[in-house]
């Protein structure tokens, strides 16, 4: 307000606009100016007797004042572009999905006013004061973007909120006038289509000014933010979901995984007030087979006034899944025996192994064939790719060729596969795996002891275990039993009987596990760690398109032998490592389907047994919508990747089904596939109750928008000045103007307080 | 061994109790079981080369010494060199997930020690029940199994069972007598075991398997597979008719108990 009382003209004029001189400078300006020094220099001769200090300031002062009165001379000007009168137009558009029917608020009690409310009583101050003379056009927009001509039957009815979309609409395709700016009035939700594409909307040159409506929190709610969940899972196992929480005022919530009616698993989570959000991770039973709907529920114990986002909901495919597990061990002992056992009892994981029994005899267990591991070791690259997982026990690298250690390298760089590399005296570099390729793939360094006197890297020794903090947020870390004693359940295993000591941890490297060799209570035959220096005990990382492990022990099996036999801990650890690592190599056909918007992103990728791209076939996908009627779509190649995708619209929300038949003809030598009912997978279209996520004030994405178009972010009881900025916005039908500056207040402002200034200081030092 | 003979009475060997931690668990380590059994001196006791023995330390620690050094020879298996012996009963019981027992035709285990052998049985370890002949030895040692896992029946073993196999292709079950009785043949005479009515010329292996299959119990009968090899060094005849057998089937066992 000041800014243009002073200067005439508002901000964006001048941000937008340049500094002119209308008047000539000329030969009665250097007169004038000649004049006006000359009379400086006469009245200073009374100065003479004065200091150097004391003269300079005068000088300064007078000079100054002489410049303001030669610039008022030279009519001072500001040329700007700005709107043309009466041919622009402003779109304003009105959000009306249904977050504008919550409270403006944050106190609900205090402010009852709903969002879209607020944004009915602005939108007649938006249209008559701040348009800067365009006209105005009236647009409401949800789901869709929708021209109307009064608020007045607006209802905060749509089910999402599709802001950068219909911006994008509105900039791009307005063609009855020439649009200057387009004004939002809106809580900056988005929950349909893709927030970060503003290059279209930006590129339209259409300054978008949101006026921001709604609370930055919501006092009393607690609210789900997110909830994953794997896609799909094995019967009769434990899968670990992961939520997101965000709370305001603390305090505590009862979370519950539900299957239809069925409780399958219910914890309670403290909300911690300092810590707005929480992330919090729940296993529960996968049960049989089949597809279900688990939704995770919070019951907040204080009253909440935003219910409608304390559930989410997701599909998980319930199906069996087979994991090849390859165990190639040199050395016949417990390990190895306690991990079959513990792997017997999972259908769903196929172990094969070879150990070497003498020098020159092995022993196989667990083949298909006769054929299977005849010679040993894989005797091709295709048939260890074949394998899922890889475990090495104790066994020497000299057990191995060159080729074959280049190919187990590459079975976890290029296959995708994962490795497990397990303790032992011929394990790690003690096994002279050091100076094998493989060794880049290990998420820790192998570092071989050299010396006569160097001691083995692997001995005997006393250890406790305790999972990290990634490892207790991880499947791995989870040993059944009450959740609420997860740190207790791997305390009160019997100890471990010895380690594996382990080079130092690569960048990428996760220790999940640690080893605690230290001070123990023995009370009976229980032994309970107290403390104890940790070393790493479990460790992976990502490595090329694989995992790799490494175990830093061979003596679990005392968790099976030392334990009641019905204590399913080493069961569970080992089923779960097992599953985890397997679970992560990359198939050789993948389905996967997104849902963007009101479409399905089906996406196929499709390789051969060396796991390279699949040439020469077509793929069809079929899509069964929730109410049936199947249809089938033909997916296109992608280049580059031999993947096949497509983007398919669908009709409406709920569950939809995509089978895609991978047993057609192919060309390519080996065969297309390796299920025999094909890929199928299901993704649901909609959420139930989505304009109660994230129902605060979206500010970022707001500003996001008004940087990208050169808008601003206004707030409702603040709009003086947009006129001005969509005057001087820049869009539209601009005019050239030159607007006069001689009578701005700011320069006879600025020549009183130079003559002031001066007068004041001769007065001070006895001048006058 | 079961031969009674006199001699100077002596005290049983008296081995030193090792804590849990004395032994290298990174090593496979033959643990010798200790139990009691019924009856006096020619029954749950004898006389022999010098000294009384009670009959769960028949052939203890020679054999299993004997054993150990031949496995880490012969295999990939990494041998204790010393062996363990413990009670059922003892608490670290499970950090030998493998146990032998000898000379059981007298054997009585407690309530206690029935418990703590299920339950070893359960989680995974492997008992071997060896040296002892005829039917009336059977049917004490059936009995004392029936409380141990009651419901569960003896299979006999054919030849073609994988614990045949697992290393070395065994086509008969030898039968390996006491070093003292195998110059008269291979039977041990019927004198030198309890009620020896019943026959004792056929040797077997008989199990209790799991659930699963696996096998869980397996008892050498009519045979003594350790005698073969405590007795190793005492005569070339002794060990290449009988030492080397021994051998072949106890490594069958040992690889068998640490794959299955």
């Amino acid at each position: 307000m000041w800014f243009e009382w002073l200067f005439k003209y508002p901000r964006h004029a001048y941000e937008q606009g340049e500094l002119a001189f209308a008047g000539e400078i000329g030969v009665l300006w250097w007169t004038v100016a000649i004049v006006l020094l000359a009379l400086s220099v006469v009245f200073s001769r009374r100065l003479a007797q004065w200091s150097v200090l004391r003269r300079v300031p005068i000088h300064l002062l007078q000079l100054a004042a002489i410049a303001v009165i030669l610039v008022l001379i030279a009519q001072p000007v500001l040329e700007v572009t700005r709107l043309a009168p009466g041919v622009n137009t402003v779109a304003v558009l009105v959000d009306s999905s249904a977050s504008m029917g919550l409270p403006t608020s944050s106190d609900p009690e205090a402010d009852r006013r709903t969002r879209l409310a607020v944004a009915k009583d602005l939108v007649p101050r938006v249209v008559t004061e701040a348009t800067g003379g365009a006209k105005t056009a009236l647009f409401h927009f949800g789901d869709h973007l929708a021209r109307i001509e009064s608020t007045a039957a607006l209802e905060p009815h749509d089910g999402r909120s599709r802001l950068v979309d219909s911006l994008t609409d509105l900039a791009t395709n307005y063609d009855e006038a020439a649009l200057a700016a387009i004004v939002v009035l809106t809580d900056g939700a988005q929950n349909a289509g893709d927030s970060t594409e503003l290059e279209a909307l930006s590129a339209a040159g259409i300054p978008v000014h949101p006026i921001a409506i709604g609370p930055a929190s919501v006092r009393g709610d607690v609210e789900l933010l997110e909830f994953a969940l794997p896609a799909r899972a094995s019967p009769d196992t434990e899968v670990s979901a992961r939520l997101v929480i965000r709370h305001h005022d603390g305090g505590e919530a009862r979370v519950r995984v539900l299957a239809g009616e069925a409780v399958l698993a219910a914890e309670s989570v403290s909300l911690d007030p300092g810590t707005p959000v929480v992330t919090k991770d729940i296993a529960f039973a996968t049960g049989s087979e089949g597809l279900k709907e688990i939704t995770v529920e919070l019951q907040p114990t204080a009253q909440d006034p935003l219910p409608g986002n304390n559930l989410r909901s997701r599909l998980l495919e319930v199906d069996r899944d087979r994991y090849r597990v390859l165990y190639l061990e040199g050395e016949p002992r417990w390990e190895f025996k306690f991990i079959r056992r513990a792997v017997a009892e999972d259908d769903d994981i196929d172990l094969v192994t070879w150990l070497r029994t003498t020098a020159r005899k092995t022993y196989r267990q667990g083949t298909a064939d006769p054929e299977e591991l005849a010679d040993g070791f894989p005797r091709s690259r295709e048939v260890l790719y074949s394998y899922d997982l890889v475990i090495i026990g104790s066994l020497p690298a000299t057990a191995l060729g060159d080729e074959q250690h280049d190919w187990l390298a590459a079975f976890v760089a290029e296959r995708g596969g994962s490795l497990l590399a397990l303790a032992g005296r011929q394990a790690l570099a003690d096994g002279g795996w050091d100076v094998k390729p493989l060794a880049e793939a290990l998420p820790v360094v192998l570092e071989r002891r050299t010396g006569p006197d160097a001691p083995p890297s692997y001995a005997a020794g006393e250890y406790g275990v305790r999972p990290t903090e990634q490892g207790l947020r991880s499947v791995l870390g989870h040993l059944g039993g009450d959740p609420d004693n997860r740190s207790r359940n791997w305390e009160t295993l019997p100890l471990l009987a010895d380690y594996h000591q382990l080079g130092a941890l690569k960048p990428g490297a996760t220790t999940i596990l640690e080893a605690l060799e230290g001070v123990y209570d023995r009370r009976g035959t229980d032994i309970v760690v107290r403390e104890g220096h940790p070393v790493p005990l479990l460790v992976t990382q990502v490595y090329g398109f694989g995992r790799s492990a490494v175990l830093a022990t061979a003596s679990t099996w005392r968790w099976r032998m030392r334990t009641p036999p019905d204590d399913p801990r080493h069961s569970v650890f080992w089923r779960q490592l097992i599953r985890h690592l397997a679970g992560a190599s990359l198939s050789r056909q993948r389905l996967s389907v997104a849902v963007e918007g009101d479409s399905l992103d089906v996406r196929v990728g499709l390789k051969n047994q060396r796991f390279e791209p699949v040439e020469g076939t077509a793929l069809t996908a079929r899509i069964t919508p929730p109410e049936g009627g199947a249809f089938e779509v033909d997916l296109s190649r992608v280049p580059g990747d031999g993947s096949f995708a497509e983007t398919v619209p669908v009709s409406g929300p709920g569950v939809y089904r995509v089978d895609v038949d991978t047993t057609g003809s192919g060309t390519d030598a080996s065969p297309l596939t390796t299920r025999a009912d094909g890929l199928k997978a299901l993704a649901r279209v909609g959420t139930p109750n989505l304009e109660q996520f994230g129902a605060t004030l979206n500010e970022p994405l707001l500003l996001r928008i008004a940087q990208a178009t050169g808008g601003r972010v206004w707030r409702e009881d603040d709009v003086a000045g947009l006129g001005d900025a969509i005057a001087f916005g820049g869009a539209g039908v601009q005019e050239r103007q030159r607007l006069p500056l001689w009578n701005a207040p700011i320069l006879y402002l600025l020549l009183v307080l130079l003559k002031g200034a001066e007068w004041s200081l001769r007065r001070y030092w006895g001048a006058i | 061994m079961a031969w009674l003979g006199l001699g100077a009475l002596a005290a049983p060997t008296a081995l030193a109790q090792a804590s849990p931690f004395e032994y290298d668990l990174t090593n496979f380590i033959p643990t010798r079981i200790e139990y009691h059994s019924i009856g006096g001196q020619f029954e749950a006791y004898y006389y022999y080369d010098g000294r009384y023995w009670e009959r769960w330390e028949t052939d203890f620690p020679q054999a299993e010494q004997n054993f150990g050094k031949r496995l880490r020879e012969l295999t990939a298996v990494v041998a204790s060199r010393a062996p363990a012996r413990r009670r059922l009963t003892d608490p670290d019981l499970g950090d030998s997930p493998f146990i032998f027992m000898s000379d059981v035709g007298y054997m009585r285990l407690s309530q206690a020690e029935i418990e703590a052998l299920r339950n070893y049985l359960h989680n995974g370890g492997f008992l071997w029940v060896d040296d002892f002949w005829g039917d009336a030895e059977w049917r004490s040692l059936e009995a004392a199994m029936e409380e141990v896992l009651p419901g569960k029946r003896w299979t006999a073993l054919p030849i073609e069972h994988p614990i045949f196999h697992t290393v070395f292709d065994i086509e008969e079950m030898p039968q390996i007598p006491a070093r003292d009785f195998a110059r008269w043949g291979t039977t041990e005479p019927p004198s030198q075991h309890r009620y020896p009515q019943g026959s004792m010329t056929t040797p077997s292996i008989r199990a209790y398997k799991d659930d699963d299959g696996r096998l869980m119990v397996i008892a050498t009968h009519n045979t003594d597979i350790a005698d073969g090899w405590e007795r190793e060094s005492y005569g070339e005849f002794y060990f290449e008719n009988f030492s080397t057998k021994a051998y072949r089937v106890g490594i069958n066992v040992i690889v068998y108990a640490l794959t299955h």
